[in-house]
């Protein structure tokens, strides 16, 4: 059962295996923002994450013969998100995931260092912003997750499906995360 | 509560706000944080981060990018139906060239017997006849290939 796209769910998939045109606008409606959004969080750059969302709706109707219904169909178009950004991001600018991609002096840098408390600030200086380029500045294995268990409200197991890797990973990627994120408004 | 538990409880504060811990460990850490003042504090502050993180401003979708990604599938998809049908053709025509070849052995054995030497070779003899079609065959085929490849390329450019 797909509980993700309730209703229609199995009919779309079945639409999407006939090719009908239809049933793709559908999902590609549903998911739109989402899978731009993880795009951009992932690259940070709006081309970037533009083609890449285009790249993933064709290798979805390349593959989606070999996507198993049973499976929910969220997760499974994340990976397939997620496997083409890493591809890219290896190819062309970080070579090494795990590491912070390299950068000027971020807006969080210049706020924590005009001395006032780091917290106070974000409560009090648009928060989300502040959050959203302390996040641009982490590793890109960090920023996944992040956005994965925050804005797309996934549980660790979808997490560990999304990424390919064990749940204790992802738990302490999670852990990490957060933690480097915290260092930053700091 | 010893030091060593107070540590290992604050190390869990940030996967409790993110709601990543299993039911007894939040039940712990919950317990945990109603009888330590600064664990307290420091979960809520981890609270705070988790709701940021849950809210942060949301990037704008380009327009059309819909209306494109559509097309390009679209057009993706017929082009991988005309590769598939270009192909499906390529071998009809060799398939057919090969029967052809075939036929054409058994009439000329029929008419000229089963000896046609050619500067000594048996030209009806079945390995020259094969090497023969099977040049023939191949050189078919390559030639349907490209003039459907020039046909496609020019259509593609109209």
């Amino acid at each position: 059962m797909n509980s993700d796209l309730p209703d229609v769910a199995e009919k779309t998939i079945a639409g999407l295996r006939r090719g009908d045109s239809g049933a793709l606008e559908a999902v590609m409606t549903h998911y739109q923002h989402r899978l731009y959004r993880f795009l951009i969080r992932l690259t940070q750059d709006p081309a970037t994450a533009e083609d890449l969302f285009q790249q993933t709706w064709l290798r979805v109707i390349e593959k989606i013969g070999r996507y198993d219904a049973r499976r929910h169909f969220t997760p499974w178009l994340f990976s397939v998100a997620r496997n083409l950004a890493i591809d890219y991001l290896r190819k062309h600018r970080e070579s090494n995931l795990d590491v912070s991609p390299e950068q000027g002096v971020s807006p969080i840098e210049r706020l924590a260092a005009a001395g006032a408390d780091p917290l106070e600030q974000l409560l009090e200086f648009e928060r989300g912003a502040m959050l959203a380029a302390a996040i641009a500045a982490l590793p890109v294995i960090h920023r996944e997750v992040l956005t994965l268990r925050f804005e797309e409200d996934m549980k660790l197991e979808q997490i560990a499906e999304i990424s390919g890797v064990p749940l204790s990973t992802v738990k302490s990627r999670l852990l990490r995360g957060m933690e480097s994120l915290r260092g930053r408004l700091q | 509560m010893n030091p060593a538990e107070h540590e290992s409880m604050r190390a869990q504060l940030p996967l409790a706000a993110a709601g990543a811990l299993q039911e007894h460990e939040w039940i712990a850490v919950l317990e945990h944080t109603a009888g330590c003042e600064s664990c307290r504090r420091e979960l809520e502050v981890w609270g705070s981060y988790a709701t940021g993180l849950r809210h942060l401003p949301q990037p704008t979708i380009p327009a059309h990018l819909l209306g494109r990604t559509q097309r390009r599938v679209l057009h993706e998809r017929e082009s991988s139906l005309e590769r598939r049908q270009y192909g499906l053709m390529v071998m009809a025509l060799v398939l057919l060239s090969w029967a052809t070849s075939f036929a054409a052995w058994f009439v000329t054995r029929s008419l000229v017997g089963v000896s046609l030497e050619v500067f000594g070779v048996n030209l009806v003899g079945a390995l020259p006849w094969v090497l023969f079609s099977s040049i023939l065959t191949w050189v078919t085929a390559g030639s349907a290939a490209v003039v459907l490849s020039n046909y496609r390329h020019t259509r593609r450019s109209v």
